[in-house]
């Protein structure tokens, strides 16, 4: 490996190289990089470790190093938006980070193309990238060709490494026996780590799935939030009869703002409940009584609807069940058909500001 | 007195370590971090995920506090609001610690444990005071009357605050969650360069919050100045925030305006206790009122975590108010706070 320019006891003792950064240290890097090495590198952040994101084994080692727990991918560094493209699928939102941002402190997650080594992309085989502003670190990346993996040098949930001593003083020998070099570029500004963005929610990908068809259509114009609520209440005890033989499921389709849940405090209403019914976003699910009302944006899948435990929901016959976004599980909602009357509404903004186009049929 | 905190209300696996009001020690998985520190947030749902974590997040929080586990007084747990499948998961652990090492166990409001949470520091306060937790699930405004009395003065009737900031970065296409980046946007964007509704403003009596009608406004209005620049998206983000502001401003101000109460204390908690502009403009708005804002001391305190959890628990704690039988506890998904 490369000459260790930076003389001292502890490189040598532990048979690792540490090198100041300077024109040879890009050429040492990738050399050990290749390797399958483990290297300490600066960036605009904070310091890195990384190995090749390719090499199964050395993100083992990475792993072991990271003393990582199951099932935690990392970020990878790319020198452009090009060679991000071999790793995944960009769509507009991601093109539009990469515009602005990058390079720069955000990593921006998309669709992977599984073209790393296990354990690099996240279980739903997502993988965040990054393009450092750090001039040393895309010319490693360039000359190896490969991403690099680009995650903070200091064990999971240990001290943020703004300098060597930040890592070396809170690592075990073990650890510090896996790395093989360490590029020192002195002691990095404090900044934040990078800003982290998901654009797969985005992907239309996602939201195309499953389009509806309906047996039966009908359609009309809503002009206030008064309206939704009331056409919900005539929805509603048009198929009332049925409950108590089955559930009935509504399942609503609209973007946001166009008022789901308005929609749904509309179901409230004709029930009887005296909450408030609020967005279900954040919480996934809330339960009033009889009304469960369930957000499925955040899902990354549509099995998910049965771990909110949809199932167990129209078990009860009595159930009237609300899902917001449900083009995104329509599939796992069809299922159900037999079991549950499903009525889709799809819910679309109109020309003037408060006017929606909703329609709705038996699924 | 020293305890052990578990909160699993959502997305976050999170355990700590309290010493009286002070935080030994404050694990928090989250999403976020799942990718570590330059990682990518995934909002999967998982309880699976919580029962893969919670060991080694619970581990985790007490090797870091340094104490031994058989030093730990009582065990604390949120459960509720929150979803339900992931409550379980943290209530759970917490019952089987609890009759592991003989501890009590308390039972903790999730909201209460962000209302609370600007007092894991020392702070000189008296009550009545007030409190405001804003965060992705909750916007609450709170007449503190004393630790444990609690009188809700406004909350959402649709979205919660956190929510309307992070769909409103979404729909910038700046990806989710993106309540932190619109912030960052807003910076550099003029707050009057579009005039979107400040949400009620018709209300008399100003006792609610909504964010819908904003967040309507703004998708139409992003629709007309499509394609957007970056300098469109920071006006548009800096205009959202302002008159996200705005209405909190004007329930708040009503609200002081009309309590029959001297009060010089409020408490702010909730994960957009992070975003400065709304700092700011809250300690405008309180200070003229001779009222001191109370933030949480660390950033980590504001999101959702469990130290805040073992805070709450603490003073539960002092007036005595343990679990009675462990087998009758259970998760509370809509729990209330008053």
């Amino acid at each position: 490996m490369g000459q260790c320019l930076l003389k001292g006891n502890r490189a040598v003792e532990l048979g690792m190289k540490i090198v100041k950064q300077n024109p040879k240290a890009v050429e040492t890097a990738v050399r050990v990089l290749k390797r399958g090495g483990l290297v300490i590198y600066p960036t605009e952040t904070l310091y890195g470790v990384g190995v090749k994101a390719t090499n199964p084994q050395a993100v083992l080692k990475l792993n072991a190093y990271k003393k990582r727990p199951f099932g935690k991918p990392y970020s990878v560094a790319v020198a452009d938006q090009k060679m991000a493209e071999k790793y995944v699928f960009l769509n507009q939102t991601a093109r539009n980070l990469y515009r602005e941002f990058l390079p720069g402190p955000v990593t921006v997650v998309s669709a992977g193309k599984h073209k790393v080594a296990p354990g690099v992309e996240s279980e739903n085989g997502t993988l965040g990238i990054r393009i450092p502003k750090y001039k040393l670190v895309i010319e490693i990346v360039k000359k190896l060709r490969v991403p690099i993996t680009a995650t903070s040098a200091n064990a999971s949930y240990q001290k943020r490494p703004y300098q060597i001593s930040d890592i070396l003083e809170n690592i075990s020998e073990k650890q510090k026996s896996l790395l093989d070099l360490i590029v020192d570029a002195g002691k990095l500004p404090p900044h934040e780590p990078s800003t982290v963005i998901d654009t797969t929610l985005d992907d239309p990908a996602i939201l195309r799935q499953g389009e509806v068809r309906l047996k039966d259509k009908n359609e009309i114009l809503s002009r206030s939030k008064e309206n939704t609520q009331n056409l919900a209440k005539e929805l509603f005890q048009k198929y009332e009869g049925y409950l108590g033989q089955r559930p009935i499921v509504f399942a609503l389709e609209g973007e946001m703002g166009a008022g789901k849940t308005q929609f749904t405090k509309g179901l409230g209403k004709v029930l009887g409940i005296k909450e408030e019914i609020v967005s279900p976003t954040f919480n996934l699910i809330l339960e009033y009584g009889e009304l469960a009302h369930i957000d499925v944006w955040r899902l990354e899948n549509p099995q998910e609807l049965e771990i909110l435990g949809f199932l167990k929901m129209i078990e009860d016959k009595n159930k009237v069940v609300a899902i917001e976004w449900a083009e995104k599980v329509a599939e796992a909602i069809r299922k159900y058909r037999g079991q549950a009357i499903i009525i889709w509404v799809k819910i679309k903004y109109g020309k003037n500001p408060n006017d929606r186009l909703i329609s709705w049929g038996a699924l | 007195m020293k305890i052990l905190a578990i909160d699993t209300s959502c997305d976050e696996t999170a355990a700590a370590v309290t010493e009286n009001t002070k935080v030994l020690s404050n694990i928090v998985w989250s999403q976020a971090s799942q990718h570590a520190k330059w990682g990518g947030v995934m909002p999967s749902l998982a309880q699976r995920m919580h029962r893969e974590r919670i060991d080694f997040v619970v581990q985790k929080a007490i090797s870091t506090s340094r104490r031994a586990p058989f030093t730990i007084d009582a065990i604390a747990v949120t459960v509720g609001p929150g979803l339900a499948i992931a409550l379980e998961v943290g209530i759970s652990k917490a019952k089987e610690l609890a009759a592991q090492y003989h501890k009590p166990l308390i039972a903790v409001n999730h909201i209460e444990g962000h209302l609370l949470s600007p007092l894991a520091r020392p702070r000189n306060y008296k009550f009545p005071m007030l409190g405001l937790v804003v965060s992705g699930g909750n916007t609450q405004f709170i007449l503190i009357e004393k630790i444990g009395k609690y009188k809700v003065l406004a909350q959402t009737v649709d979205d919660a605050l956190g929510e309307a900031l992070d769909k409103a970065a979404r729909l910038l296409g700046l990806g989710y969650p993106g309540g932190a980046i619109l912030e960052k946007f807003a910076r550099e964007g003029n707050p009057k360069a579009y005039s979107l509704p400040i949400p009620l403003i018709e209300d008399k009596i100003k006792n609610r919050f909504s964010y819908s009608g904003l967040k309507t406004a703004f998708v139409r209005l992003i629709e007309k100045e499509k394609p957007l620049t970056k300098e469109k998206i920071c006006n548009l983000a800096a205009s959202f925030q302002e008159a996200a502001f705005k209405h909190i401003e004007n329930v708040l101000s009503y609200q002081i305006n009309h309590l029959p109460l001297t009060i010089n204390h409020l408490l702010l908690g909730g994960g957009v206790a992070n975003n400065n502009l709304l700092r700011a403009k809250l300690q405008k708005l309180l200070r003229a009122r001779g009222i001191t804002l109370h933030v949480p001391y660390a950033k980590k305190l504001c999101g959702d975590n469990a130290a805040m959890v073992g805070v709450a628990a603490y003073f539960k704690a002092q007036r005595k108010e343990f679990v009675k039988d462990f087998n009758s506890l259970d998760r509370e998904p809509r729990m209330k706070l008053a």
